[in-house]
């Protein structure tokens, strides 16, 4: 192994010998159980865990492993993702291996949990140390330094001296000396152990007798489940349940890095990989560690959050599609040049497509074997004040109706990232004049539409009583369909008949605008006329068959049709063409996943259900999810839940956000550009940060005295939005200021030279520069306000009570006479989820504590949200900023 | 300033030794050696031109008209107020806080300090190249396209689809012509829609020399335009600027003699402290200078 490596990527793509195998079996094996340890210091399964439920978890895990695995291995057998690396290939297998073992065992033995981890401490021990002494006696080829050197001999030194106190006290006890010169003793000679002997030995002996101390600690339950240690000076205590995975967990991560060292042959290349796994198992850890928190609320909240979730699977694989998508794309990706994270990093980026991946194939089976999925589960709920445990689980129907909501909501993503991925297609093939007459027409049409449109939202279908929208708009809608029928036929069908002689390839390529404009044609045409529908109140079928949804099908199947064709026609292409066909492909599906929601938007505006091949996509999808689809019941058996709270929540961070970002972005921009810098600004900054420092309950106390009787008197929901926007608007103003200040001012030079004025500078050079900057103060900002509470009790109301999602979109009316727009659901008290969660835990209102959690849980989710908005938007600027 | 008296003294030296100035006094020795007759036009015609930044008095009374469709270089050690005077033309000076200006510029007659004077047609008028490229970050299409649009000349966009007006085409050809022009056509026709930033420093500069271009206007002025470019460009460079002559005016700062004497027509010499110190015909100023100084900084001797 030693000899004769040119480059680290050879080394990592090297052939595999039954040493290495071993130890990537056994590197895996130290992830496997600082995995259990994790799992376990969160306390999701029992350390005292034994027999059936031990047997089911292992079970569970290695149905995880295999299908994540699987599903990657199909894709790397398949060529879409190339896995290079035979660590990587060993470790995956390694896992499959060990974890097929550990079910074993546990099914053959009937041991706890924590003896589990015990003997796998033990057994990794073992391992290293004899790949270690396998090294010294030279049984295979490595190349070892002098020594492990001393940090690792410190290092093992000061763990030595632990273990040695621990060790001594509890033989001798601590009140003799006796147990000092015990560590001492341990200490010194771990350190001599470390740093006297080759780098082989020094590296895993230590750590064999270590973490084999440790296992054999936790094996024999010396230290078990319900041990305890409560020391004189301290207050609190350890007891087992911590110490165990603590001991795990620390372990694993000595064991990983010796075998990880052994592994690339010690030396230089033996150091880098081990640590490469300890830094990454380490910083895993401190997210883990950050994490707990949101595990802990997620653990109590989730059982109740999903009460009674269920889900069709045909909806389901709808809303997996666009994860899919981006989960493919995302593995796709190169994994950087350096071959030694290459192995590591492949595995970050095929691990979100195994999950998908497998996922999708647990409901497609669904679907295709026909009877349900269920997770069972029960919960208890306060009824009168007595607890009542209530059967529930979350559940995967082979109920073949989509939700037309959930359609257009996947396919508008899909369409949004296949759209940005489509280049544009300028100056490619023919252009034969009708192109344009084509073009012009269908801009004319669709702004025809547009206008009959909004003359029928305005007027009503059938103005001063002539029934325009029943004649008009069901011959503009009947028209329209057709056409955009026949343009999507028109695109499939020319390059199919193209020249004689050609390939599908050269057709495509010759055709490529005819292609683009008619399918793009297409779905303009039949987004106008979808929109037209409703508001000319028709809703034209032929026959038996509804004409739009059918267009919108034969739309997205011709657009998929040309995207294979353009995939296929593109292996054997020259470099050009390549190119173009690749972003015809792209194109293609973009327009597939614009007609698939069109056809959503059809159903949700007309009402009716549409059915093909046994898929119905209707108003009313099979998904269910009670907690955040059905309001507050109070009192009732089926506890129901808390819809209004989430509306109300998204309603003030949206609210708050639009009143603070204009505001805020705009203060800063006149201080920044305008203001001259100076006493004024300074002045302007401090009183900022003074106010983002300010209590949130003073912003409370402010809104309750000041808005609220200028806003009609009683805690409404405008004033909640108003005195959040308050809040968030220092911070806005000071990250947003900051940012301008770091555009560089050689762009500001650079516009002004060319004779462009400072307002269209600050517009299209320096706030886009800024851009991510102000996102990220809103991020913060946002996740600042929409868990805040006590200004809301003052100026919201901590309501319960309300049982119907505050209506703010239908809310608005307009008025003849001043100020011509109202808006009482503006006005009107409603939940939240944070004033909801202090009601239900801190202040004890009806409702069990079980509910606080889920709240908090969905709140959780809910700032998440907003973040993931928020992120993907500054993801957006950055890469417009920076080449990529 | 501070070494207005030490100036004074190495002239002496200079002058000691050289004697051919001996008994005239300094300003008018300056007078006619930066007394430049030309045929045509004056495009700019500067006067008594002082630039401070706080105390430093980095642009000392230079006068010098400066011909329409020629090129003018300037040359001169570093630091010795080139880039000063060249801002000083389009009013970048302006932009910059500490910075004093007094004097008169004027443009086709125009007085271009005069308070009323609008800023944004002034530049759009004179443009630039700066010293150290500075592309937006945007795709090199944008930045080409960028001082066109915000002039209102191209319309692109949904609303210009919409109402009929989109220039894209426009776009294209303008693109196109301003990259050709500035020797990079070649080099990134393919990706048009790349961020600039992702090309190398000299690409940086030709691009930045195309976006001037794209803006179509009456004088161009170019801090060091090939600073960073490898012969064969800068060879294009310079052959871009001597076809710009015919039809536009441009002012050239150049480190480098033999870039001077091969484009220019008309060439002014500042050495340090911020003088003007010979203004005249290239071939003058580089076979026969009037001043010894100037000799001494053309053959090497004094910087
Ligand atoms: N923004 C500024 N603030 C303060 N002093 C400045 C500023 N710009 C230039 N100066 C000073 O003015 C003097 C002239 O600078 P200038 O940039 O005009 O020199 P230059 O002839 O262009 O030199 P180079 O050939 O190195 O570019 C220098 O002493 C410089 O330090
Ligand atoms: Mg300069």
């Amino acid at each position: 192994m030693s000899e004769g490596y040119a480059t680290e990527n050879a080394l990592v793509q090297e052939e595999s010998d039954l040493y290495d195998r071993g130890l990537d079996a056994a590197i895996a094996l130290t992830v496997v159980s600082f995995v259990l340890g994790m799992i376990t210091l969160v306390k999701v399964v029992g350390l005292a865990t034994s027999g059936g439920a031990l047997t089911n978890f292992f079970v569970t895990l290695l149905a995880v492993v295999i299908g994540g695995v699987g599903v990657v291995g199909v894709f790397s057998w398949a060529g879409v993702i190339d896995i290079t690396s035979q660590r990587v290939r060993g470790i995956a297998l390694g896992g499959i291996v060990d974890l097929v073992v550990l079910t074993a065992l546990v099914t053959v033995l009937d041991v706890t949990l924590a003896t589990v981890l015990g003997l796998l401490l033990v057994a990794q021990a073992a391992i290293v140390a004899l790949a270690g002494l396998a090294s010294r006696f030279e049984l295979v080829d490595t190349a070892p330094n002098m020594s492990a050197g001393l940090l690792a001999g410190g290092a093992f030194g000061a763990l030595g001296l632990l273990v040695g106190a621990a060790v001594g006290g509890t033989l001798v006890g601590f009140d003799s000396m006796l147990w000092i010169l015990v560590a001492l003793a341990v200490g010194a000679g771990l350190l001599i152990l470390t740093i006297l002997p080759r780098e082989d030995v020094g590296s895993t002996l230590p750590t064999a007798l270590l973490v084999g101390l440790l296992g054999l600690v936790v094996a024999t339950a010396t230290i078990g489940v319900g041990w305890e240690w409560n020391p004189n000076a301290l207050s609190g205590g350890f007891t087992g349940g911590a110490v165990i995975p603590t001991f795990v967990l620390f372990g694993s991560l000595l064991s990983n890095w010796a075998a990880a060292k052994c592994r690339a042959g010690f030396g230089a290349p033996g150091r880098q990989y081990g640590a490469f796994f300890v830094i990454n198992l380490n910083a895993f850890m401190m997210v883990s560690v950050m994490a707990t928190i949101v595990v802990f609320v997620t653990v109590k909240g989730i059982g109740y959050a999903f009460h009674g979730f269920t889900i069709g699977a045909p909806a389901a694989l709808v809303v997996l599609l666009p994860l899919l998508v981006l989960a493919v794309n995302w593995a796709r990706k190169p994994a950087g040049t350096d071959a030694w994270r290459t192995g590591a990093r492949q595995l970050v980026r095929v691990l979100p497509l195994a999950l998908v991946g497998s996922l999708a194939a647990v409901v497609a089976s669904v679907s295709i074997r026909g009877s349900a999925l269920t997770y069972p589960f029960t919960y208890t709920v306060q009824v009168n004040r007595q607890p009542k445990v209530l059967d529930t689980g979350i559940s995967v129907t082979p109920d073949p109706t989509v939700g037309a909501l959930l359609l257009t909501f996947s396919a508008l993503l899909l369409f949004a990232y296949f759209g940005r991925a489509y280049g544009t297609l300028r100056g490619v093939g023919r252009d034969p004049s009708w192109v344009d007459t084509v073009k012009q027409g269908v801009a004319l049409s669709v702004a025809a539409m547009a206008v009959l449109t909004v003359v029928f939202a305005v007027l009503s279908p059938s103005p001063f009583g002539l029934p325009l929208g029943g004649t008009v708009g069901l011959v503009v809608v009947v028209l329209g369909a057709v056409v955009a029928g026949g343009l999507s036929v028109a695109a499939v069908a020319t390059p199919l008949r193209g020249g004689a002689g050609t390939s599908l390839g050269e057709g495509l390529h010759d055709y490529a605008q005819t292609v683009v404009i008619g399918l793009s044609g297409a779905l303009a045409l039949l987004t106008a006329v979808v929109f037209l529908e409703p508001t000319a109140g028709v809703n034209p079928s032929v026959g038996p068959a509804d004409l739009v949804p059918i267009v919108a099908l034969l739309t997205a199947v011709a657009s998929v049709g040309v995207s294979v064709s353009a995939g296929h026609a593109r292996r054997s292409a020259a470099e050009l063409r390549r190119r173009v066909l690749g972003e015809e492909a792209v194109f293609g599906l973009a327009t597939a996943a614009g007609a698939l929601a069109l056809l959503g938007v059809h159903v949700a505006a007309t009402g009716a259900n549409f059915t093909v091949v046994g898929l119905t996509v209707g108003t009313k999808g099979s998904f269910s999810w009670p907690m955040t689809m059905q309001s507050y019941v109070p009192l009732g058996a089926e506890p129901g839940g808390i819809l209004p709270a989430i509306v109300g929540t998204v309603w003030l961070v949206v609210g708050a956000t639009l009143f603070a970002v204009p505001l805020g972005v705009g203060a800063a921009v006149f201080l920044t550009e305008y203001a001259e810098q100076g006493a004024f600004t300074s002045l302007v900054e401090i009183a900022t940060n003074a106010l983002w420092s300010t209590p949130s309950v003073v912003f409370g106390l402010f809104g309750a005295a000041f808005l609220i009787p200028r806003l009609g008197g009683d805690r409404s929901l405008l004033a909640g939005m108003l005195v959040l926007g308050f809040m968030l608007l220092p911070l806005v103003l000071i990250t947003s200021r900051e940012a301008i200040l770091a555009v560089p001012d050689e762009y500001r030079d650079a516009s002004a030279a060319l004779g462009v004025t400072k307002w269209e500078t600050i517009r299209s050079v320096v706030l886009p520069a800024a851009m991510p900057g102000v996102i990220t103060g809103v991020i913060l900002g946002v996740g600042r306000i929409a868990g805040e509470t006590a200004p809301l009790i003052l100026v919201l109301g901590s309501t319960l009570n309300s049982s119907e999602p505050i209506a703010v979109l239908d809310g608005f009316t307009f008025t003849a006479a001043p100020p011509f727009v109202g808006n009482p659901a503006l006005l009107a008290e409603t939940a939240s989820l944070p004033t909801q969660i202090w009601a239900v835990i801190a202040a004890g209102v009806s409702g069990s504590p079980s509910m606080g959690w889920a709240t908090a849980f969905i709140l959780l989710m809910v700032v998440l949200a907003f973040y993931a908005v928020g992120i993907v938007s500054r993801t957006f600027f950055r890469r417009k900023l920076n080449y990529e | 300033m501070s070494n207005t008296a030490a100036d004074t003294e190495i002239d002496m030296d200079t002058d000691t030794e050289t004697t051919t100035t001996t008994g005239e006094s300094q300003e008018e020795v300056k007078a006619e050696w930066t007394d430049y007759d030309f045929a045509g036009q004056p495009k700019l015609s500067v006067e008594n031109l002082n630039v401070w930044y706080g105390d430093d008095h980095a642009l000392k009374d230079v006068s010098m008209d400066i011909p329409e469709e020629s090129v003018t270089a300037l040359i001169g050690p570093s630091g010795c107020g080139k880039s000063t005077y060249l801002r000083c033309l389009n009013r970048m000076n302006d932009r910059i806080k500490v910075a004093n200006i007094d004097g008169s510029v004027e443009l086709d007659g125009m007085e271009i300090y005069d308070t009323n004077t609008n800023l944004v047609e002034l530049r759009k008028r004179v443009g630039m190249v700066f010293q150290a490229p500075n592309p937006f970050p945007k795709s090199i299409r944008d930045n080409i396209s960028y001082g066109p649009r915000k002039h209102g000349d191209i319309n692109k966009g949904f609303l210009a689809r919409l109402l009929g007006q989109d220039d894209s085409d426009e776009e294209a050809e303008l693109v196109e012509r301003a990259l050709k022009q500035a020797a990079l056509w070649d080099e990134v026709s393919d990706r048009l829609d790349a961020n600039a930033l992702g090309l190398s420093g000299g690409q940086q500069q030709r691009l930045c020399i195309a976006r001037c271009l794209a803006t179509d206007p009456e004088v161009i002025l170019m801090d060091e335009p090939a600073s960073a470019l490898d012969p064969i460009a800068t060879a294009k460079i310079e052959d871009l600027i001597e076809d710009l002559a015919k039809d536009y005016t441009v002012v050239v700062v150049t480190h480098s003699m033999q870039q001077a004497a091969r484009i220019s027509d008309q060439t002014a010499v500042f050495l340090t402290g911020g003088e003007l110190v010979e203004y005249d015909d290239t071939d003058k100023i580089f076979e026969n200078p009037e001043s010894q100084r100037v000799e001494d900084y053309i053959t090497g001797k004094f910087g």
